[in-house]
């Protein structure tokens, strides 16, 4: 959490750039969609890739100087360089707040601090929180330069928020424990796994906990509709004495052998794996054939103490730079098609991801689709699995 | 028949307690040494102690630890004292209100408090830390109304307050130095007490937005392995060396302690 | 623990006339208005809240709907199993800090023992959340020092059926933090039991058993209970440390008030406010005896 200033940094904008970001950015944002000026957009990002941002935005955060986000680890999808990178790029210091934080904190942080300097500026929350934060009136609407670019399924149409970064369920396991990793959802009833398949935290409040409950589901006949077998495939596990009801968000855990196995988002997983590297523990990483994809949201609160300096680290996120350090950090970032489309994914940085195959065909559930899950889960996960 | 020597029962129980405070410790330890497989070093304790956010988070649960004692102290040791002199009718109304905050759940205090404090005048509060060290000393009534009790409960306080009334004194002044110096003991407790769970309390920090000592404890313990427990280990090695500062400070300050009156 | 240490005072003297009690009772409660301006603000305005939202839905009209889902399986069965856990930790805790306090508080022992073990005391009791719970899997888990010890002697605790990560390693842990409480809350008392009843029950020809049996035991008994019901108080709330040993697989209220109030998919924070209203219902009716108690335990100091 990053809090110490960056050393100045002369802009670079010349009066001819200016004048075409004046007429592209007048293009771009008319453009949005309904036109399909593709070719503006795309040019645009081009902009905001070569580090041309639109100079009175930048002079009105720096005026304001700081941010305040909230709940972002910095090893979670490479927050920690996305941080630095934003308070190194300008004048701005970052405030992260409660790392550890859950959506729902996030969400009260907004109720709670109301009208406070220290207020959360940005969220980045799931999208059932973001739908009840959009709900209780508590965004503000801001369409970033690439807008039309972000997939229509994954975002709010008045731009209260939009899809950041999306993640597939994936297997971690530590070597040193796991002679021979699970490969498929069916590997995890194996006898040779006793007491080792553990989840990030606890479905009933877990995003990606929540997500391995249902990625189980899509696996065993179930659908988006349908979660039950997912329950149903876990309280299988517990019955073969697989399961282990430590957290495996914890990457200590995993080192000391307390979770051998934990299914978690690809970018987490990924992330603990280069984490024990660096204490000398191999671990590997294998996405099953059938995932459960979710991406988290980024939205602005109504009442930033920082609205300028929110919105330019919205347009920062949504640039080509800013998606790819999501990428750097294991995470997809949610224009990756776009990225792909343009060939701007480095080859060396596509290399370390998991096959994309594994990414193809995933669809993200509905508003609907979330409440009747956690619904069910809520009411059948502590009975089914024994809870006592 | 006088018993100076403890028994072997003592010895087992002090054994016991001590293996239990100190196993998990060691086991902790051990962990935090851990620098790669089968080698061991002190690098981790190394990337913890450079870490710019720690002495940053350290400073800041300090600074409130300090502020919570002293507002806990200027609210609690006038108001027992005007109590046990006054209205010692009191007291079971004290001693109740003293064991509510086990009762009110930390997220709920958190938030209830953030309710009461978001409007108009009552949010420049909120601004900073001290809203924390507000709440903090609610949290640590229980400990620090025992201490002083048991230390106001030993001392003669009506004669001491008569003969200090008699040659002139007035409030303050036999508080600060009639009263205050005869509970010395009790207010250490009480100072020890609210420092620890001010260095030690989690839920409330980060409710309320705070980075605090323990926040930064449980961000660094949920993302890092080893440096994670050689924090551990610093944090309790911190906390215990400056509890006994306090305690051998305390002692050390002016031994003699005054009794007027009184019987012995 | 540390406390005042000088001859407790002998019978009272004569009640004393004229200045101390002039000034009548009005005057003389204007001198406890900060403090309970101070408590009301910061604790009985926030607890006030808790218990009016129980009874509220999100959009604020009034419901029993919570209090309802309160009395269903799964949340009586949450309190049953918290209130097990802090009843097993209260004694558990409170027996082993007795006897500890004990044995480095009475005469005989050097004083420097008790300075170390009161003041490891005061960091213990509040060493709990993520820390503590890894210091038992480093201790107790399937790779921990312990467990490695005791399998090169040839004994799995593991396979003779223990986990630590259930209600048995909870409460281990648990004990960790509640023993030194025990420690920090009894020892006043136990400075109380004066050493003149210990030589007096010696010089009669009694034994130690005997002393304890009927004079010690008798005499700390409400300060003993009164602690346990602390201990147990405090158990009862415990959050951070069985979240990070046991996840949601253990049904502990403060787990179930976390999953509706910090959730990363949904909040019913109306539901967490009912689930403590019954927590502050149990407690209360505990912190009941807890002042019964006390208020004897306070004649025999006198």
């Amino acid at each position: 959490m990053p809090i110490d200033k960056h050393p100045d940094e002369p802009g670079r904008i010349s009066r001819r750039e200016l004048f075409k970001r004046g007429a592209m950015t007048g293009a771009g944002l008319m453009g949005l969609g309904a036109i399909g000026l593709n070719d503006v957009d795309s040019a645009f990002a081009a902009f905001l890739e070569a580090g041309n941002y639109p100079a009175k935005l930048v002079a009105a955060a720096e005026k304001e100087g700081h941010l305040n986000i909230i709940a972002c680890p910095r090893d979670w999808a490479n927050y920690g360089e996305i941080i630095d990178t934003y308070q190194s790029k300008w004048k701005m210091s970052i405030t992260d707040a409660i790392p550890l934080g859950s959506s729902a904190q996030e969400l009260q942080a907004v109720q709670n601090y109301k009208g406070q300097s220290r207020a959360p500026d940005t969220l980045d929350v799931s999208p059932a929180i973001a739908l009840e934060a959009a709900q209780d009136k508590v965004l503000m609407p801001y369409k970033v330069a690439t807008w039309s670019t972000i997939p229509a399924d994954a975002k709010n149409s008045s731009g209260l928020w939009y899809a950041d970064y999306y993640g597939v369920t994936s297997f971690l396991s530590v070597n040193q424990f796991v002679k021979n990793p699970p490969k498929e959802w069916a590997d995890l009833t194996k006898p040779e796994y006793k007491g080792q398949v553990a989840l990030g935290g606890d479905p009933r409040t877990s995003g990606e906990a929540f997500g391995a409950v249902f990625g189980a589901a899509l696996a065993h006949g179930g659908s988006l509709n349908n979660i039950g077998p997912g329950i149903d495939f876990f309280a299988k596990i517990k019955a073969a004495g697989n399961w282990n009801p430590t957290l495996g968000n914890e990457i200590a855990n995993d080192a000391k052998g307390a979770t051998p196995i934990v299914i978690r988002w690809d970018y987490l997983t990924l992330a603990d794996r280069d984490s024990l590297a660096k204490q000398g523990m191999k671990a590997t990483v294998n996405v099953p054939s059938t995932v459960f994809a979710e991406y988290y949201c980024q939205a602005i609160s109504k009442y930033a103490p920082h609205p300028n300096a929110a919105k330019l680290w919205q347009e920062f996120i949504y640039s080509d730079q800013g998606q790819l350090l999501y990428l750097k950090g294991y995470a997809h970032p949610i224009r990756y098609s776009d990225l792909a489309k343009r060939n701007k994914v480095p080859a060396s940085l596509a290399k370390k991801l998991p096959a994309s195959k594994h990414y193809n065909n995933i669809k993200f559930p509905t508003y609907a689709q979330l409440v009747k899950a956690q619904a069910v889960l809520t009411k059948e996960w502590g009975p089914k699995m024994g809870v006592s | 028949m006088r018993r100076f020597r403890l028994s072997p029962w003592n010895y087992l129980w002090i054994i016991v307690g001590a293996a239990y405070f100190l196993v998990p410790l060691w086991g902790t330890a051990e962990f935090s040494l851990e620098t790669g497989i089968g080698k061991y070093g002190f690098s981790n304790y190394a990337t913890i102690l450079q870490d710019p956010t720690f002495k940053t988070d350290f400073l800041l649960s300090l600074k409130i630890a300090v502020e919570t004692v002293i507002i806990s102290l200027i609210l609690m040791v006038p108001t027992m004292f005007w109590i046990e002199l006054k209205l010692p009718r009191l007291k079971p109304v004290m001693d109740f209100i003293a064991v509510l905050p086990f009762v009110v759940p930390p997220i709920t205090l958190a938030v209830g408090i953030l309710h009461v404090f978001n409007r108009p005048i009552l949010s420049l509060l909120l601004a900073d830390e001290k809203i924390l060290a507000l709440t903090y000393v609610v949290l640590a009534l229980p400990f620090t109304y025992r201490s002083l009790d048991a230390g106001m409960r030993a001392i003669d306080l009506r004669t001491l307050t008569e003969a200090a009334q008699s040659v002139g004194a007035g409030w303050v002044t036999i508080l600060i130095r009639v009263v205050i110096p005869n509970i010395r003991f009790a207010l250490l407790s009480a100072i020890f007490l609210t420092m620890t769970l001010v260095m030690g309390e989690y839920t409330i920090a980060s409710l309320m937005l705070f980075n605090t000592f323990p926040v930064y404890i449980q961000y660094v313990g949920a993302t890092q392995a080893q440096p994670a427990a050689a924090l551990s280990m610093i944090s309790f090695g911190l906390t215990w060396l400056g509890m006994l500062g306090i305690l051998v400070l305390g002692r050390g300050v002016g031994q003699r302690q005054t009794v007027v009156g009184g019987a012995h | 623990m540390v406390s005042v240490t000088q001859e407790a005072r002998a019978e009272p003297l004569p009640r004393p006339t004229g200045r101390l009690l002039s000034g009548g009772l009005p005057l003389a409660w204007l001198g406890v208005v900060p403090f309970f301006l101070y408590v009301t603000l910061f604790l009985l305005l926030p607890a006030l809240s808790l218990i009016v939202g129980a009874f509220q839905t999100e959009s604020g009209s009034l419901t029993l709907a919570n209090v309802n889902s309160i009395l269903q399986p799964q949340f009586t069965d949450a309190y049953k199993t918290s209130l097990e856990l802090s009843a097993v930790t209260a004694l558990s805790g409170g027996i082993l800090g007795l006897l500890v306090a004990y044995s480095v508080v009475r005469e005989g022992a050097p004083s420097w023992l008790r300075a170390v073990f009161t003041t490891f005391s005061g960091v213990a009791a509040n060493f709990a959340g993520i820390p503590l719970a890894f210091a038992f899997i480093a201790t107790l888990g399937v790779t921990g020092i312990v467990t490695v010890f005791l399998r090169d002697r040839g004994i799995d605790i593991y396979s003779d059926g223990f986990t630590l990560y259930h209600f048995t390693g909870l409460a281990i842990t648990y004990t960790y933090f509640q023993f030194p409480l025990m420690i920090l809350i009894i020892t006043p008392s136990l400075d109380g039991l004066r050493r003149e009843w210990r030589e007096a029950a010696t010089n009669l020809g009694a034994s130690t058993w005997q002393f304890w049996r009927m004079v010690g035991l008798p005499i700390l008994l409400p300060a003993l209970l009164g602690a346990m019901v602390l201990l147990f108080g405090n158990a009862f709330a415990a959050y951070a440390t069985a979240y990070a040993l046991v996840g949601g697989t253990l049904n502990l209220v403060p787990l179930l008030i976390g999953i509706s109030m910090s959730s990363d998919l949904f909040a019913n924070p109306n539901l967490g406010d009912a689930l403590a209203a019954g927590m502050i219902v149990i407690i209360a009716v505990a912190m009941l005896f807890y002042a019964l108690l006390m208020r004897r335990a306070a004649r025999w100091r006198r």
